[in-house]
């Protein structure tokens, strides 16, 4: 990897396989410390770090809580309705059979 | 599940249609987003959002109590999407390297500014283009993890992975993720 360094006594590719372990809080504290501390000395993955971060924030914060269109929910209101209508109508008509 | 989806999900399965109603008005707009990104045609998004919820009425009774309704929904949807998700085995891509993608993302890059980047991140139709530029196994990831909160252990068992490969294809995703957006914002800044 370009610019790949050794600090702290990890890569910059070791600092990149843990990102997600780092941002997700699923790393053990001595990693989580050794992490931090090639983080402090390297400027390429202090950046990248943030980045990573930003991206996945981005993420959920414009694409994680939209509603659902009324339009479509009222399509599967309707077709739900209908569809549940004939299931029940077919269940009573089987149940009213004579034996 | 909780108390009030156990509860909801009882009373449907004894026929209370009003409760079931209660029930789809709560997570329809979730199992919605997760076939949206899912399947292509919005029509065939409808028509597998309705067969979910109609599987999901029969199957009532047989709800897992030890998940939470959502992934016991999207779990259902996903089957229902079968088709669609056996057609993304054909397209499968030389997988790249982490320091591949790293770098593809944007590490080492000393043109753009990490503020730059997450300005792009903060705009909802580059963000919104970046994950649709994703191959449908890394969408998928990020769309149960990110969006729809899905722990890892339930994502893991959704798809059929291991906890370690479950773990492996988010982060690879979320480094493709801002590797899609750096492309974008590279495109803006050359224009």
């Amino acid at each position: 990897m370009k610019a790949e360094r050794v600090l702290a006594g990890l890569s910059c590719s070791q600092v990149l396989a843990s990102l997600t372990d780092y941002l997700d809080g699923e790393l053990a504290p001595d990693a989580r410390a050794a992490l931090e501390a090639h983080v402090r000395a390297c400027e390429h993955c202090a950046r990248f770090g943030g980045v990573f971060a930003a991206v996945v924030r981005g993420l959920r914060e414009r694409l994680g809580s939209a509603a659902l269109d009324p339009g479509v929910g009222a399509r599967l209101r309707t077709k739900l309705g209908a569809q549940l209508d004939a299931q029940l109508g077919a269940s009573n008509e089987r149940r009213d059979e004579p034996r | 599940m909780t108390a009030s989806d156990r509860e909801l999900l009882e009373r449907s399965a004894r026929g209370d249609r009003a409760a079931f109603g209660e029930f789809v008005e709560q997570h329809s707009a979730n199992v919605h987003r997760y076939l949206r990104w899912l399947v292509d045609d919005p029509n065939d998004v409808e028509d597998l959002l309705q067969k979910t919820f109609v599987d999901a009425w029969r199957a009532a009774a047989q709800a897992r109590a030890d998940g939470g309704a959502r992934t016991w929904l999207l779990a259902i949807a996903r089957r229902n999407a079968g088709k669609w998700l056996a057609r993304r085995g054909a397209t499968r891509e030389r997988e790249q390297s982490l320091e591949e993608l790293g770098e593809l993302a944007g590490f080492g890059d000393a043109q753009h500014t990490p503020e730059q980047m997450a300005r792009a991140a903060e705009e909802r139709s580059l963000v919104e283009q970046a994950l649709a530029a994703l191959a449908p196994p890394e969408r998928e990831i990020l769309v149960l993890r990110e969006l729809e909160g899905v722990e890892g252990a339930a994502a893991a068992e959704l798809l059929g992975l291991s906890l370690a490969a479950q773990k492996s294809r988010l982060h690879r995703a979320r480094l493709r993720l801002a590797a899609e957006l750096r492309q974008r914002l590279r495109a803006e800044v050359d224009r």
